[in-house]
């Protein structure tokens, strides 16, 4: 079962290297910051899922715990969203290389590491802090005053920004609406007759 | 969060190594994208570029070698554009016309290049600079002259030429600098021309 | 209909962290208000400060006020909410750290950067000072005021995580089983109901604010990323308003705590009291058009939303807690004290607040009230009147030394010099409000004088009484901290 899982998700990273992928995600701004990067690092955080959960732990307490790594993860993301990197990225197979074992390894990997560890309060304060830098480089990318890649039309930075805004209310509200769902009542004070549990086995 | 004092350490290590690598990697925080990049290194390096067979508007044949000894300010165009092009061939005209005129063609020149090898053959090239008032000496419109030379010359000035999806390019457009010795030396805005004129004129 | 009990819950005593809350709060709130008498002594002409201290001075008085009025506002909150969840005291304390850091960042780009640029630094201003502060000084200041705003991130997150841990999620936190469903009398109690709220839209509106500032800070050092002016000052006036907002939401708990173990009545988490505060939580977030009125650039059905809501909002919350307070009180024998007294004057000042914002929040009064002291009046009679007292009846409550502890004539005169002199001083705002014309400008007619100067004796007495509040609080900070019942039983309630 995880054998297959793991020979999948490699086959899907590799099928993402394909030079017929990468020229079709690459071909367009939004898809290339929107779709390709985030596919990457999802294959990191997918790697991290499929390792022993001993190993997981072995490697988080080696990492410093969860701080280093949601750091590494922050700088490393933000790294790929210069516009300089995403045209070195096209210019340069060196780049893309880099691209290519940079997002799953130090952007996937390392956040769903320090996700098994990251309190409630961190989790919430990391996706917070996300989804409001995700709009305000939106923003960005919209009110750029010059054509920020030398590789994509001027008009693409625009709606990809635009991209990225709509991105981020849509995550916000699916965030916030997550924590109307779900969850359980804590067994403490409340009287807990019978029917009140069968309310509970009902979520609203 | 559940860092500890050696969380603590690991992160802000991890932090200083990432404000770290965006430092060189933006050239201390001045060069966000491939454009300013480009102009940065040529100021920091001078390049050479190769000797690429032009044709200009009379169907002469030339190079950029040719020029050596002169000043030489270059711009990257195609005849059919409506949008930047025309405003290239403006500033070029403002920058013929602010350069002493004693100076033009013995110690400076203007060449325009056609990137559309293709379709802009010598007429349209000498259509192109009547609209802007080359003389076709101190100042030439001309067009790489094989195809196959067209990448290596543009890849040497760092232009990256891209479909429009109209039929046209989209491409960097700047005002290029060539020194006598025939090196890239300068990349400077089209919209300053007259900056551009006035830092020939003060070298002459 | 489902049955409620009164059921008694042991008085506790603040922590230190609520203490030190309470402390910095008074502090500042005492310095603010002079700060505050030195702004009308300026427009009465009493003193000649000159406009630019006087934007300082508004700048810095508008930031702190805001500031502690959060601050108070969550100790109020967060000392109740801890009897029904887990809440974390380092938290707690990280929020206040990170307060004080961002206070210190503004004062000092006030004080030595004469930042001038009002609190709510509508975009181009704090980037365009023709010389008068420098680009530091803006920065520190919305630098200051990010720091402030990831503390409150902080401090929200954890409640959520709290809440979340003990009802599931907020559905059932607010009430929304009960609501929706057969109401067994199992709603959570009416403090986690309004935690829950002001946890929700805090978070959006804090980022939302945080993304403005970051905009803006980025604007400054790179201005050539223009923002489009109307959509930075929606996204500071939604930030903004939903903030000071939700302060009052958060110290009206104390009156949901307090009143109820005076007249051991409950406080009824009943489905017309679940449904006022589902529906806020949501209105809440979408009124703040109300002071854009007068923007006809905005979008028309932004400023129709705005009327609209604007009126609808008005009335749950306030009614259901001002007819939830009555029906505590009413009959009851309560025995009154400095505590019950001030929670009580509360809900009038809220709702007497509430009323110039009901009026004004008509299109067409608004094109010729709005941008005048009417504006002022209404804020200043919802959170002197309403807000403040609440903080000041809940700080008289965990001081009183026992039960019966009798009342000294110097905290009755305070008692009666705060209410009176607050209700002149917003009346004087809203009258002068009334009397002169919008406008554009600072300008200052002769013709207002006169409102000035009374505002500014009322504006004194408040001074005055609040310093007595407030001296009388930090000599009682001992009994503050204990545990002991506070609340004198009502004549003829069963004990």
């Amino acid at each position: 079962m995880n054998l297959h899982a793991r020979i999948s998700l490699g086959a899907c990273y590799l099928f993402l290297a394909t030079p017929v992928a990468r020229s079709a995600l690459e071909a367009a701004m939004s898809t290339h910051m929107l779709l390709q990067i985030p596919l990457l690092a999802a294959a990191g955080v997918l790697l991290a899922r499929l390792l022993p959960v001993a190993r997981q732990d072995a490697l988080l307490t080696a990492c410093g715990g969860a701080l280093p790594l949601v750091v590494l993860a922050l700088f490393a993301s933000s790294y790929w969203m210069l516009p300089r990197a995403l045209d070195a990225a096209l210019g340069d197979p060196l780049t893309e290389a880099a691209k290519f074992i940079s997002l799953p390894l130090l952007v996937g990997l390392p956040l769903a590491l320090a996700w098994r560890q990251l309190t409630a309060i961190g989790r919430g304060f990391v996706w917070t802090n996300f989804i409001s830098m995700l709009a305000v480089l939106g923003w960005l990318y919209i009110a750029a005053p010059v054509r920020v890649c030398n590789n994509y039309l001027v008009d693409e930075q625009g709606s990809t920004g635009w991209l990225m805004v709509k991105l981020a209310l849509l995550l916000f509200a699916g965030w916030l609406g997550t924590l109307f769902v779900g969850g359980n009542v804590a067994p403490v004070a409340v009287p807990a007759s019978s029917r009140d549990d069968a309310r509970q086995a009902n979520p609203a | 969060m559940k860092a500890g004092r050696a969380g603590l350490v690991a992160g802000g290590l991890v932090a200083l190594l990432g404000f770290g690598v965006f430092w060189s990697a933006t050239d201390g925080f001045t060069a966000f994208t491939a454009e300013t990049a480009r102009r940065a290194e040529i100021l920091r390096s001078p390049r050479s570029l190769p000797a690429v067979a032009l044709e200009d508007q009379d169907g002469r044949r030339f190079s950029l070698q040719d020029y050596r000894g002169r000043l030489l300010a270059v711009e990257f165009i195609y005849t059919r554009c409506t949008t930047i092009c025309r405003s290239l061939g403006m500033a070029f005209r403002q920058v013929r016309e602010r350069l002493p005129a004693q100076a033009l063609g013995h110690e400076v020149a203007l060449l325009s290049i056609s990137f559309d090898a293709a379709r802009d053959d010598p007429a349209s090239l000498k259509a192109y600079g009547q609209a802007f008032g080359a003389d076709g000496a101190h100042w030439r419109i001309a067009r790489i002259h094989s195809p196959a030379e067209v990448a290596p010359l543009l890849a040497a000035f760092g232009v990256v030429v891209i479909p429009d999806g109209m039929g046209g390019f989209e491409h960097n457009a700047a005002i290029h600098l060539l020194g006598r010795d025939g090196k890239l030396t300068q990349i400077s805005d089209i919209d300053q021309p007259v900056e551009f004129a006035d830092r020939i004129a003060s070298s002459l | 209909m489902a049955n409620y009990t009164y059921e008694h819950t042991p008085d506790r005593g603040a922590t230190a962290g609520v203490l030190a809350y309470l402390g910095t709060a008074c502090a500042v709130l005492l310095l603010m208000m002079l700060v505050g008498l030195l702004m009308r002594l300026e427009q009465a002409q009493i003193i000649d400060l000159g406009a630019n201290w006087f934007y300082e001075l508004m700048t810095l008085h508008g930031a702190g006020m805001v500031g502690i009025a959060g601050i108070a506002g969550a100790a109020v909150m967060w000392h109740f909410l801890r009897q029904y969840v887990d809440l974390s005291p380092g938290i707690f304390l990280a929020n206040l750290a990170l307060f004080l850091v961002g206070v210190v960042m503004i004062i000092g780009s006030i004080v030595f950067g004469h930042f001038h640029a009002a609190w709510t630094f509508l975009y181009p201003m704090p980037s365009q000072s023709m010389g008068m502060w420098s680009q530091e000084a803006a920065a520190l200041f919305m630098g200051g005021l990010l720091v402030i705003g990831v503390g409150f991130l902080l401090l929200h997150l954890d409640i959520a995580r709290a809440i979340v841990a003990r009802y599931g999620n907020f559905a059932r936190a607010l009430g929304w089983p009960q609501l929706f469903g057969h109401d067994d009398g199992n709603a959570p109690p009416p403090t986690v109901v309004a935690s829950t709220m002001v946890t929700i839209v805090n978070i959006v509106g804090l980022v939302v604010g945080a993304s403005i500032l970051t905009m803006m800070l980025l604007n400054l050092y790179l201005p050539e990323f223009t923002i489009d002016a109307m959509l930075a000052k929606g996204m500071i006036y939604f930030f903004g308003h939903v903030f000071i907002n939700a302060t009052i939401y958060m110290a009206v708990i104390a009156v949901y705590e307090i009143l109820p173990r005076y007249t051991q009545r409950p406080w009824k988490a009943n489905k017309v009291f679940l449904a006022s505060w589902s529906a806020s939580t949501l209105m809440v977030m979408f009124i703040f058009p109300h002071h854009l009125l007068m923007d006809f650039a905005f979008p028309q059905w932004m400023l129709i939303m705005g009327h609209i809501i604007g009126y609808l909002n008005t009335v749950p919350i306030l009614v259901v807690t001002g007819y939830g307070a009555l029906m505590i009180v009413f009959r009851s024998g309560i025995r009154w004290d400095m505590a019950s007294r001030l929670l009580f004057l509360s809900l009038f000042g809220w709702a007497a607040g509430a009323m110039p914002a009901f009026i004004d929040g008509t299109i067409t009064v608004n094109y010729v009230m709005h941008n005048t002291l009417w504006v002022p009046g209404h804020f200043h009679t919802y959170l002197l009147l309403g807000m403040v007292a609440m903080v000041f009846g809940f700080i008289y409550y965990l001081g009183k030394p026992g039960q019966n502890a009798a009342e000294g004539w110097l905290d009755r005169a305070a008692f009666w010099g705060f209410s009176s002199g607050a209700l002149g001083f917003t009346l004087s705002f809203l009258y002068a409000g009334k009397e002169s014309v919008a406008r554009r400008y600072a300008v200052h007619l002769p013709e207002w004088l006169p409102y000035d100067r009374v505002g500014s004796v009322f504006a004194a007495l408040v001074v005055a009484s609040s310093l007595l509040f407030v001296l009388r609080f930090f000599s009682r900070l001992g009994a503050a901290g204990r545990d002991y019942a506070r609340a004198p039983l009502a004549q003829g309630a069963a004990a």
